[in-house]
């Protein structure tokens, strides 16, 4: 099986976008939408249910960011992935192709920092 | 419905389990011909046959995942913050980054593996394998101490 020139720009470029803008995402706070699974809504963009209710009424509406961060990072690596995919062949040599496994580790080294709260209670 | 889910979410687990540790083994330590050990004819396999199963299977999990994670977090999650199970909440919230991270890679993963950049040993092929193997192992290994934590050290 192969797999064309153009199809490994995006490839490589949407792997490398994709780790840079979930963490991004989840450090900024862009999720392109917000689940509540016990009320079965959708709404776009991010937010929190302690920024309209009591905290300590939480419980009765966990809001779920991780679908929204995920569909932001896909969506940016599209854009992103298609446009390497568009660029000429000789622009590919000035990507270094190791930053698609490095920066999905800097990635997560960055998660593991932004989790930290959750060690310190 | 949610425990029929996650016991399927488990079982293509440990298939995607065993092929990513086939296959990360295979990358880095090439067997010779005819292996003798156990560990020889456990790497003894073409890791390229496997990325696509692996592709699959990873996708299927993570699918599986992100429908069972609605009730966790409707059912359990509350219940794990009462008994102040922080340090697992920790653990789970890294596994959601680790394994979305992780999806992002899968394209760049599978053209490594093809023909003809996999011919010519595609540099990037094995650590992006071994990214991919360390998300699973601590997906599979957090999601299953998280499943049994009521029991688990309690």
């Amino acid at each position: 099986m192969t797999s064309s020139p153009a199809f490994r720009r995006f490839a490589l470029a949407f792997g490398t976008a994709f780790a840079f803008i979930y963490v991004m995402a989840r450090f900024k706070g862009l999720a392109l939408f917000t689940v509540y699974p016990s009320l079965g809504i959708v709404l776009l963009g991010m937010h929190r249910s302690r920024d309209v209710a009591d905290p300590v009424l939480d419980f009765l509406a966990p809001e779920l960011f991780w679908y929204g961060w995920t569909a932001t990072a896909i969506l940016g690596a599209l854009v992103i992935g298609s446009i390497a995919a568009l660029l000429p062949a000789g622009w590919s040599h000035r990507f270094w192709p190791g930053w698609v496994w490095v920066a999905p580790v800097l990635a997560m080294m960055a998660c593991v920092y932004l989790t930290i709260p959750w060690f310190r209670q | 419905m949610a425990t029929a889910l996650l016991i399927l979410h488990g079982l293509v687990a440990v298939a995607l389990l065993g092929a990513i540790t086939h296959q990360t083994l295979a990358a880095w330590t090439p067997s010779s011909a005819h292996p003798r050990s156990f560990f020889g004819r456990f790497r003894a396999v073409q890791p390229a046959g496997y990325a696509n199963a692996i592709v699959g299977l990873y996708v299927g999990a993570a699918l599986l995942g992100a429908i069972v994670y609605l009730y966790f977090k409707v059912d359990v999650q509350p219940n794990l913050e009462r008994d102040r199970h922080w340090h697992a909440l920790g653990f789970l919230d890294l596994k959601e980054d680790f394994v979305a991270i992780g999806f992002g890679l899968l394209p760049a993963y599978w053209v490594s593996w093809r023909q003809p950049f996999a011919d010519k040993r595609d540099r990037t092929a094995a650590p992006l394998t071994t990214i991919l193997a360390f998300i699973v192992w601590w997906g599979f290994l957090v999601g299953h101490v998280t499943n049994n934590i009521m029991g688990f050290g309690s």
